[in-house]
């Protein structure tokens, strides 16, 4: 006998999805091609905000800012969050356990907390960090890491490994730990060394996790926003010659700053565009590596 | 009971807690129902706050009404504010602004503005001409003024008196700012010689414009003029920023920057740099802040930036604006004056701020003229009154914060330059970036449609 599928259960779902999901959604994208002041005013414009961003120099940094982000957080964070799982998945007893937590635990804080955090850590002369690398190399006490074009991004991207590193480590730490132990002592007994074991036996095992975590990592760094915009809270986390500005940054400024919902909406919708299509390549390359 | 629920444990304590949470809504919301205000006064200013707590039971008892004045973070009341105009939905009657975020509000026809148009009522109730003229500059749209200034904001400098008088320097002979540039050798210093300059001269900030603007207004230059044209491109906006670059990079420096908070505070203490630019919100989030500094420092007007030229400047500033959709604006009119244009009130009010008001009448009440000890005795009111009618205008509109941070992005490039190059073609550099950013600027402001209207 077929069933009926249960509407009534299903109902509260839907009812919130359709409210706080598909009607913002088509609302977001029926702004994309207007020009708003209020809900009082509004006009159309076509593909006008589409064209400006496109043309847009500020928009192209904030790109290229996101996108260089992005990269430091695969090529430089996963590593060595792989390096770290790799670290702890050789050791044993409580150790382990205590450094597992110490390494997360930034992570427990949030964007914010770790913005506000490392602003004071690079504050010149009287900065941690500053004090450190004076002492360490005669060098950086008066070093303005959020003044200063060229250091304001190493300085989200070092506060951000501080926050993710453990994170991602814990997915691989997982991933290593179902990796089959009899498969790494074969390729030993064949005479592969440590790197040619983790190289050709291990990280193939964890490839289902490894695509996972690049794919959240860059979606993660393509939506970044408030560490930005807590660390340069002085500049509206932008940085000195928008150095630290992101699209989120950007479309925040647009929407909530300026109040052009349109032009806001038009970048959200680019970058769920790119955010899409990387995703999409990613899994796709994945998936021709597997084959 | 709980065994007894058909459906197990957990619905029982989910069901319990959402009778809970439904009983505890409509019991607060009805105790707000009760209690409910006749005005609410928004506000992130938390000595705002204190100064009209003083101030406002006097009002409710002459009106027989209730006033609720609530404190909100400045990006949290820009933010809520913005989009409860936005959506439509309930908002103060009166709210306290920041000079920077009410642009957002004037922005499109005059006709969708969400607060209510003060000029006709400060014209006929004469109190127009009783106000630091220039002051209306910052809440004003188009001629049409949108809030009434609670300050004037001149801007003077902070300097260890200590350290000037042990170096034999008279603060009344720096007059401009080439006889402040001549101290530079007296004050700039490795203490503890280990190869860092422990003193400079001033502070100033590198990465952020508001140092900027600060000179340039002093010498009239506005970013944009009383029409909402771009006005930032000019000969002295150059030569401002040839001077502030040289400031602040290479062998003719005399700033650093300290910072805000805890950190100028310290720099502050240990004597970082001898001089702090101080308008007078300043001074008081110094003396509340930083009680360790006490008598440390003191006020002087402005070097000039010629002989006899201004001494001050403005920066920041806080507006009280009465919003479209109260229902008693003739009401919040009575509170917005008696809280601003009262000068009985007013003296009251200095005390809790340092705030000099923009209504000039009360300048004479005796707590402007009171000694302050954290400042070495001086009388700061009396002091920040003198150069009060002198500070410039400073016009305001939606694109202002952006011209703000494209000044800071020329300057960045300046200093770019002049690190690899010195002074050779620095002006031409700067010149360049003035223009590149200014058709930025006007192409960014050329695409709203609906501020044509």
């Amino acid at each position: 006998m077929k069933q009926k599928p249960p509407l009534l259960f299903l109902l509260p779902y839907l009812l919130v999805t359709a409210v706080f999901m598909v009607y913002p959604l088509i609302n977001a994208a029926i702004l994309a091609f207007h020009q708003t002041n209020g809900p009082a005013a509004r006009a159309f414009v076509g593909l006008a905000n589409f064209r400006y961003l496109l043309t847009d120099p500020t928009f192209g940094q904030a790109l290229a800012n996101t996108s260089i982000f992005a990269l430091c957080s695969v090529l430089v964070q996963l590593p060595l969050s792989m390096g770290l799982a790799l670290l702890l998945n050789s050791g044993k007893g409580w150790a382990r356990g205590l450094l597992r937590l110490v390494l997360f635990s930034p992570n427990l804080v949030g964007q914010i907390f770790v913005g506000v955090l490392f602003s004071v850590l690079f504050t010149p002369r009287y900065g941690l960090v500053n004090q450190f690398l004076q002492a360490l190399l005669g060098w950086g006490l008066e070093k303005q890491w959020l003044n200063d074009p060229a250091l304001v991004m190493p300085a989200i991207v070092i506060a951000a490994l501080w926050l993710y590193v453990g994170f991602n480590m814990i997915y691989f730490l997982a991933a290593l730990q179902g990796v089959d132990k009899s498969l790494e002592e074969a390729a030993r007994v064949d005479g592969a060394n440590r790197f040619q074991v983790f190289l050709h036996v291990t990280l193939p095992s964890m490839r289902h996790v490894v695509v996972f975590v690049v794919v959240t990592s860059l979606i993660g760094s393509y939506q970044l926003f408030e560490l930005p915009l807590a660390l340069l809270s002085q500049s509206n986390g932008r940085g000195p010659d928008n150095a630290g500005l992101t699209v989120v940054t950007y479309l925040y400024d647009a929407a909530f700053i300026t109040g052009d919902l349109g032009l806001g909406s038009a970048v959200g919708w680019m970058v769920a565009f790119i955010i899409f299509s990387l995703s999409l390549a990613q899994i796709k390359l994945a998936r021709v590596a597997e084959d | 009971m709980i065994e007894r629920f058909p459906f197990g444990k957990a619905p029982f304590w989910l069901l319990a807690m959402a009778i809970l949470s439904t009983v505890l809504v409509f019991v607060t919301q009805g105790l707000v129902a009760v209690r409910k205000a006749d005005l609410v006064l928004a506000t992130s200013a938390a000595n705002h706050v204190e100064a009209y707590q003083d101030m406002i039971p006097a009002f409710e008892r002459k009106h027989g009404v209730r006033v609720s004045i609530q404190l909100v973070h400045s990006r949290a009341l820009q933010t809520r504010l913005q989009n409860a105009i936005l959506a439509g939905t309930p908002v103060p009657d009166l709210v306290e602004i920041g000079a920077g975020d009410i642009s957002f509000f004037t922005r499109g026809p005059l006709s969708d503005v969400g607060f209510v148009d003060l000029t006709e009522r400060l014209e006929r109730e004469g109190l127009r001409k009783r106000l630091v003229e220039p002051r209306l500059s910052l809440w004003s749209s188009r001629g049409h003024v949108f809030a009434l200034p609670h300050d004037v904001h001149p801007v003077q400098l902070l300097y260890r008196a200590d350290l000037l008088e042990q170096a034999g320097v008279d603060p009344s002979s720096i007059k401009t700012w080439d006889d402040f540039i001549a101290l530079r050798s007296r004050f700039m210093k490795d203490l503890n010689g280990d190869g860092v300059i422990d003193r400079y001269l001033i502070d100033l900030p590198i990465g952020e414009a508001w140092g900027l603007e600060i000179l340039l207004l002093q010498q009239g230059v506005s970013l944009f003029d009383a029409r909402g044209n771009l006005t930032m491109n000019q000969p002295k906006t150059v030569k401002t920023i040839a001077w502030y670059v040289r400031a602040v990079e290479g062998k003719e420096r005399i700033a650093t920057q300290c910072g805000w908070g805890q950190s100028l505070y310290k720099a502050m203490r240990d004597g970082l740099a001898i001089f702090y630019i101080a308008p007078d919100w300043r001074t008081y989030a110094i003396q509340m802040d930083a009680p360790n500094i006490k008598g440390l420092f003191k006020v002087m007007p402005l070097p000039a930036w010629e002989e006899g030229g201004r001494r001050t400047s403005v920066w920041g500033g806080s507006g009280l604006a009465i919003t479209k959709s109260t229902e008693r604006p003739e009401l919040a009119w009575q509170l917005a004056k008696s809280l601003y244009f009262d000068p009985a009130k007013l003296g009251r009010r200095f005390q809790f701020t340092n705030i000099i008001p923009p209504l000039m009448d009360s300048w004479s009440l005796p707590e402007f003229h009171t000694p302050s000890p954290f400042y070495g005795g001086q009388k700061l009111g009396l002091l920040y009154a003198a150069l009060a009618p002198d500070t410039p205008a400073d016009w305001s509109t939606p694109y202002k914060t952006r011209a703000a941070d494209k000044l800071a992005d020329v300057f960045l490039r300046a200093l770019e330059h002049y690190r690899v190059h010195g002074n050779d073609g620095l002006d031409a550099v700067i010149q360049r970036e003035l223009v590149r950013v200014s058709a930025d600027i006007e192409r960014y402001m050329g695409r709203f449609v609906l501020s044509r209207q």
